[in-house]
């Protein structure tokens, strides 16, 4: 699921539900244990009546859950990205790792990420020279 | 909208490593966190 990546990337994972820690306990103990050695490594909180998904308009009244709801906080604890999924449709793991690559890379280097960009391909320097000539250096991929 | 706007800080129970403990966003500070909410356990996240 990619936690050993996120690990290496210095990114602390929070997992968040209205369900009570000792619904967490059980799912831990008898389902999550069978697909992570050892059960989950990182805090699953409790989210009693969805106080926090309303914080983050991830809240669904009707249904009294929050939806699928995904947030990169920056070290100085500024929301970068966000997705919110409705229930049917899990995430894409592959996409938040690129998402974390590309903004680590930004913060350290002021480079910006094309459209597209995966690790180990070139970025764009922002600069007045830059604009309008962007097709020189970066072009869309087929 | 949220992108761009300080993370609001709260804290709750959580279970962490079999444990019952009290979780506080803002002890997080100075390192990346993915924040997951989900619909319910025993859904597939």
């Amino acid at each position: 699921m990619g936690y050993d990546k996120l690990q290496e990337l210095n990114v602390e994972v929070v997992s968040i539900s209205v369900d009570s820690v000792f619904s967490h306990k059980i799912w831990n103990e008898t389902e999550l244990s069978k697909m992570v050695d050892g059960g989950v490594p990182f805090p699953m909180v409790c989210d009693r009546g969805g106080k926090i998904g309303k914080l983050y308009d991830v809240y669904d009244e009707a249904g009294g859950v929050n939806v699928r709801g995904r947030f990169l906080i920056d070290p100085q604890g500024i929301i970068q990205a966000a997705e919110i999924l409705s229930p049917p449709v899990g995430r894409n793991p592959q996409e938040l790792l690129r998402q974390i690559q590309a903004y680590q890379h930004n913060q350290a280097t002021g480079e910006v990420m094309p459209s597209g960009w995966v690790p180990g391909e070139s970025t764009l320097k922002p600069s007045t020279d830059l604009a309008g000539n962007v097709w020189k250096v970066w072009q869309p991929k087929k | 909208m949220l992108v761009g706007k300080p993370a609001p800080l709260f804290q709750a129970e959580a279970l962490h490593n079999g444990k019952i403990t009290k979780f506080k966003l803002e002890d997080l500070k100075g390192k990346w966190v993915v924040l997951c909410f989900y619909p319910g356990d025993f859904t597939f996240v």
